[in-house]
């Protein structure tokens, strides 16, 4: 069983070797699959990043209404909200292309996982395009 | 159609064989549970409190539920757990030694514990605060 379905494929000649440790991040000759795991993981760093923000922000709690209600504010302006929508796509892509990522590393739909993932992105494209319109009308 | 149909075969990397099963399916299972515990997050903070669960004493009420506490804190487990394993990955594409390795895995377990008990830590500072 492959462990890690999406690595990119090596490229003839070697070029996988060539491109170095952080060659998963060159998008250059990738195939679908290829992508697929990029966009995984440049979603998943963006994730690990907001979780450890999430953290700091949350202890904003612990000095009381007045610290978390004057952050609250600011949190509501247009590039905050923004933000939201940015975290809420990556969720929303990572979350999905994972679930095909699981499903094909644990032998499912192998067959099917190129239409997989573009359904998949298409969801995600919909469901962030809602959720951007609710967070931007303040509901 | 082209090959992208067929499962991509990993080429040979130091986190290939048997040893990297374990982490791939730590994976899976928790990414699963984080999908459930992210959907009840969401959910509950985004739609059933009016305001979208915003201020100061929306917030402390709804951590007065042992029930969302629980909640919460087993989303900062699997969260973090699924976090760190991730970037466990990406750190053995840079070709360590083996000892290196084992390092880095000790060392994000150490971050891990950490972060847990950071967040539980927090959890309680803000209810006490309130």
């Amino acid at each position: 069983m492959a462990t890690t379905v999406d690595r990119p494929r090596p490229a003839a000649g070697g070029e996988e070797g060539r491109r170095g440790a952080t060659g998963w991040f060159d998008p250059r000759g990738r195939r679908m699959g290829g992508l697929a795991f990029i966009l995984n993981r440049l979603t998943g760093i963006g994730l690990v990043l907001y979780l450890y923000l999430h953290l700091v922000i949350l202890s904003m709690l612990a000095r009381g209404p007045e610290a978390w209600d004057q952050f609250v504010d600011i949190a509501l302006s247009p590039p905050f909200l923004a933000l939201d929508v940015l975290l809420l796509t990556g969720l929303l892509i990572h979350g999905l292309n994972g679930i095909r990522v699981g499903l094909v590393g644990l032998g499912f739909v192998a067959s099917r996982q190129r239409a997989m993932f573009i359904a998949l992105m298409v969801v995600a494209a919909l469901v962030a395009i809602a959720g951007a319109l609710r967070i931007f009308s303040g509901e | 159609m082209t090959s992208d149909t067929r499962p991509v075969e990993p080429p040979p990397s130091r986190d290939e064989g048997p040893r990297s099963a374990p982490p791939f399916v730590g994976q899976v299972v928790s990414g699963a549970v984080l999908i459930v515990l992210l959907g009840l997050h969401m959910v509950a903070q985004h739609f059933i409190v009016p305001s979208g669960l915003r201020f100061y004493d929306d917030v402390i009420e709804w951590l007065s539920n042992p029930v969302m506490v629980a909640i919460e804190v087993a989303f900062l487990v699997f969260v973090t757990y699924h976090a760190l394993v991730g970037v466990r990955a990406i750190l053995f594409d840079f070709g360590f030694g083996k000892r290196t390795e084992r390092l880095i895995t000790n060392l994000l377990w150490v971050v891990g514990i950490v972060t847990v008990v950071y967040g539980v830590a927090l959890l309680a500072a803000i209810l006490n605060a309130a």
